[in-house]
């Protein structure tokens, strides 16, 4: 046994000090905008909110999900997410499991294309005209055919592809089996982590991405609850975020209960709470996938 | 096309043979090709641009079709009137970030690295990167209701505590701007990065700890004289990832994202940067060729920042990226 010398309790206090302050500060932000967005708004501004609504409503949340902008919002990014999510998974996979045949024709040359890929671009300038010719501009589309493959995510599928015994896929082969069956029957199956870890991957990001709505979208009706999130915060008067949706009487009964804050932070809350769901999840597979790039 | 290998010399016919056989794996992968050489190929190709008259409305054909300028653009942008404050106002953000957003998780991961309880520990660690997940748009969000003017937390707490006579309105004032960028960055990002370095530090062989304590070595001697050279590879790597995109803002890679949604008509002296810049001119004025030469002075800039952090790093510690 060693006695705690001096430096080991200064050394134990700072350590326990910082790491109090990072989990607080980490935390409180999120954890504070819970507690607004229960709280009565008109209340909320007079400020004095710390740790618990003082004034609790449901009301914010209501607002949120009666406006029809918002609740346009939350669709878009909702269909967007799984859409997006299952067809890069699919395009991705496929492409990836070509390439991780070693006898596949051209090989080199494949993957010389996608590791490029990876290290120049063209900049957002010459992406946007591309999108503008191939009509991608204002629609939907936008969304999900961009994002088909990432490179990045090709390699993580290469390589768990390859891990998988060449035996089972030659077994399969002898009883007739083609490439396609084999993917679909043995590949699939086999590979859950890895699609698990790039479609939680995918989603974020398609959950969160405003980029897409503000630099290549016009239309209203293709806003994502992200991007929406962007507007709330240029906007001060509650006429203009609820404009179109409720209907004024509904509106001249909220404006007692509700501001442009706590409209504001409730559509914050449900903006970060799907990925507050699917963290635990993350975490196991995100610290994974962090490891194998840092170490690439 | 480069010389491909496909061992012993192959006649076409057996390459045709073979290509068939793989019909359905030479399927996928050409739809892959295929994508690649759309969305990424063909940007690259209209980087040209930069050096010439491209309108819109003549598709991708006027990436060849359309006038030669030189190097009109790129003049152009020189004498711009915000060429200036666009170049110090970038380089400025970007080296805050370098000198804060770097160090701030070698540092935090080393402090984990002494909480003895490993519960604690974990619960930490999993919380400290739960803003990495978190888009931008919320973070900007949550920012502006916690600096709000009237209503906001800190203004609230400072006025309480008597540390501010007026409540002060942060984003409005461009004297905060680099301040809030840089601390919500590593708000944001520090706890993503300390995975990396927590797990260089974990992969240290104990018994060069214990031989130290043996030897009468402190916890401050340890952590200076055994921690941090043991994870100066990951250090030297991180670093060139961070100067490689130092202009975009390092680690986080928020400088867009700050300058964006931050910015507004009373901070624009302080937050107007290239990449902001880039798009006014580009997607809001439609000048697309100018805006392709801002882009293009970023990218090389950028390449030359790797290919110098790296051979400056083989020189003085012998290990590099590439």
């Amino acid at each position: 046994m060693r006695k705690i010398s001096r430096e080991d309790f200064i050394v134990d206090t700072v350590v326990y000090i910082v790491i109090a302050f990072v989990f607080l500060v980490t935390l409180y932000p999120f954890y504070y905008s819970l507690v607004i967005s229960f709280n009565n708004g008109i209340d909320a501004a007079r400020g004095g909110i710390f740790l618990w609504p003082r004034q609790f409503t449901l009301d914010n949340y209501k607002a949120v999900f009666s406006n029809d902008q918002l609740l346009g919002a939350f669709f878009i990014s909702v269909s967007r997410t799984i859409i997006g999510t299952i067809a890069s998974l699919f395009a991705t996979s496929l492409f990836a499991y070509g390439l991780s045949h070693k006898k596949l024709l051209f090989r080199k040359f494949y993957f010389s294309l996608l590791i490029i890929s990876m290290y120049f671009t063209g900049g957002i300038i010459p992406y946007f005209i591309l999108l503008s010719n191939l009509k991608l501009i204002n629609s939907y589309l936008v969304y999900i055919i961009p994002s088909l493959i990432t490179a990045w995510y090709a390699i993580l599928f290469v390589n768990f592809f390859q891990s998988i015994p060449e035996a089972l896929k030659e077994s399969a082969r002898i009883d007739g089996a083609n490439d396609l069956v084999i993917f679909g029957k043995i590949i699939v199956p086999l590979s859950t982590p890895i699609f698990a870890t790039v479609a939680l991957y995918m989603g974020v990001y398609h959950w969160n991405d405003w980029y897409s709505t503000a630099f290549f979208t016009q239309n209203k009706k293709l806003r994502t609850l992200a991007y929406i999130l962007i507007d709330l915060i240029n906007r001060s008067d509650l006429t203009s975020i609820l404009r179109g949706g409720t209907t004024q009487k509904d509106a001249a009964i909220a404006m007692q209960t509700f501001t442009p804050e706590t409209i504001r932070m409730a559509t914050m809350v449900v903006v970060v709470i799907p990925i507050v769901c699917v963290y635990p999840f993350l975490q196991k597979y995100f610290v994974k996938g962090i490891m194998v790039g840092s170490i690439k | 096309m480069k010389k491909l290998n496909y061992g012993s010399l192959p006649s076409k016919s057996k390459i045709w043979s073979t290509f068939k056989e793989q019909k359905y794996i030479q399927a996928f992968t050409l739809l892959g090709v295929v994508f690649l050489l759309i969305f990424a190929y063909i940007p690259m190709v209209g980087i040209i641009i930069a050096f010439k008259d491209y309108k819109l409305t003549s598709g991708f054909a006027g990436f060849f079709t359309s006038r030669w300028v030189g190097f009109k653009y790129f003049i152009e942008f020189y004498n711009d009137v915000y060429f200036w404050p666009i170049i110090r106002n970038t380089m400025v953000l970007s080296l805050l970030k370098l000198i804060f957003t770097f160090p701030a998780p070698i540092i935090f991961a080393i402090i984990l690295n002494e909480v003895r309880n490993n519960k604690i520990k974990r619960v930490v660690q999993t919380v400290s990167y739960l803003p990495h997940f978190i888009s931008w748009a919320v973070v900007a969000g949550l920012l502006f209701s916690f600096l709000n003017q009237q209503t906001g937390l800190i203004n609230q707490v400072l006025v309480s505590l008597n540390m501010v006579d007026e409540p002060i309105s942060f984003l409005a004032e461009p004297k905060y701007f680099w301040a809030i960028c840089v601390i919500s960055d590593v708000w944001k990002e520090m706890g993503w990065w300390t995975i990396i370095f927590l797990a260089a530090i974990v992969g240290i062989d104990q018994e060069i700890y214990q031989a130290s304590i043996v030897d009468g070595a402190g916890r401050l001697q340890r952590i200076w004289y055994i921690t941090l050279p043991s994870i100066k590879e990951t250090i030297i790597v991180v670093l060139i990832l961070s100067l490689g995109s130092l202009l975009g803002g390092g680690l986080g890679g928020s400088n867009f994202e700050q300058a964006y949604l931050l910015g507004n008509t009373v901070n624009y002296g302080v937050s107007n940067i290239l990449q902001t810049y880039t798009m006014t001119v580009g997607l809001s004025k439609g000048r697309y060729s100018y805006a392709a030469a801002m882009g293009l002075i970023q990218s090389v800039i950028s390449l030359i920042l790797v290919y110098t952090s790296n051979y400056f790093s083989k020189k003085i510690s012998g290990s590099g990226l590439f």
